[in-house]
């Protein structure tokens, strides 16, 4: 159990309404993992869904077996392993502590069942993992822009920025 | 209002039982553009949600050295104006009719209100949203990495 005022702490759960943050709070789990924990491992089941109090997460693949892409750098507020609430997923990259970190861990099974007894919780669950996935799409979509901007000869090589463009 | 044989035609309400989308309906518009219509810019405020019946919308994006991309061609059956559907009021994009289109419209407002008070309704859109969006992530981080790992100066 973790106290209500920890989870406001968390970005994706600001507009969550307080009588559905109780019912988190009695699921939820405060953590302490050290350096270097891997807490995703790519191809795994992600059963966790983590929410970072303190420290910094990489979220990264292999590209060879001598370098590593660090994809984003989780860090205290932000969220990661939105795939536990979502049934059947496998992780499709690796999250990895870089120094202590504190975080609240939900179950992904015992949420997705909330979900199953409460479309208010879930609704609201995931309207913030839209805005998280909006946020990064947007972000990347606006490096993609800049980057045709300043080397316009990649432009053609860019083939899949309407995947960024949010159209549904 | 709008008929929900109409609105079967949008892909992002077609999985929808009957009762859901004569909701939906009920606070939706549907309009007529002409050519060249600006339906919204980039940075400025966006109320609507838009879903293309016929014609073909462009979305695009004018960099901070002032070039316009055009990033996507939407055609008929797709919905676009996404930010109001979130709350995000801020566009990441400007909107053009490149040709006549018909296009129903739902303030994002009205469809938030619609979800706070059926929330399985909202439920089943907004997590339809988010396989979307983490299906799209995942294919452009591949492409990303691909692109990485085929660069001449790593291979």
């Amino acid at each position: 159990m973790v106290k209500i005022e920890d989870l406001k702490r968390i970005n994706l759960l600001r507009d969550v309404p307080d009588h559905l943050l109780e019912i988190m709070s009695k699921e939820a789990q405060l953590s302490i993992f050290g350096k270097d924990s891997q807490l995703v491992a790519l191809g795994e089941d992600i059963d966790t869904f983590y929410m970072l109090i303190m420290g910094q997460v990489s979220v990264g693949r292999e590209l060879t077996p001598d370098i590593d892409v660090v994809l984003d750098y989780i860090q205290s507020g932000s969220s990661f392993g939105t795939s536990a609430l979502l049934e059947g997923i496998k992780a499709t990259y690796n999250a990895v502590c870089q120094e202590p970190c504190e975080a609240i861990t939900l179950s992904g099974a015992r949420m997705i069942e909330l979900f199953a007894e409460n479309h208010e919780l879930a609704y609201h669950m995931m309207l913030g993992v839209a805005k998280q996935y909006k946020e990064k799409m947007d972000t990347r979509a606006q490096m993609i822009i800049k980057t045709m901007d300043e080397y316009p000869e990649m432009k053609d090589d860019i083939k899949d920025i309407e995947n960024l463009t949010l159209v549904i | 209002m709008v008929e929900k044989d109409i609105l079967k035609k949008i892909s992002f309400l077609e999985d929808l039982p009957d009762e859901m989308l004569d909701k939906v309906g009920e606070i939706s518009q549907l309009e007529v553009f002409d050519e060249e219509s600006t339906l919204f810019r980039q940075n400025q405020e966006q109320t609507l949600i838009y879903m293309l019946i016929s014609g073909k919308v462009f979305l695009n994006s004018r960099s901070a050295q002032g070039t316009s991309l055009t990033l996507d061609e939407v055609s008929p059956g797709r919905t676009f104006g996404v930010s109001a559907l979130l709350g995000e009021s801020s566009s990441t994009f400007t909107a053009v009719c490149s040709q006549k289109s018909s296009i129903i419209t739902v303030p994002g407002k009205q469809m938030r209100q619609l979800f706070e008070e059926d929330v399985e309704l909202g439920y089943r859109l907004i997590k339809k949203v988010v396989l979307l969006f983490r299906s799209r992530m995942k294919m452009h981080t591949q492409q990303f990495l691909h692109s990485l790992a085929t660069h001449p100066e790593i291979k």
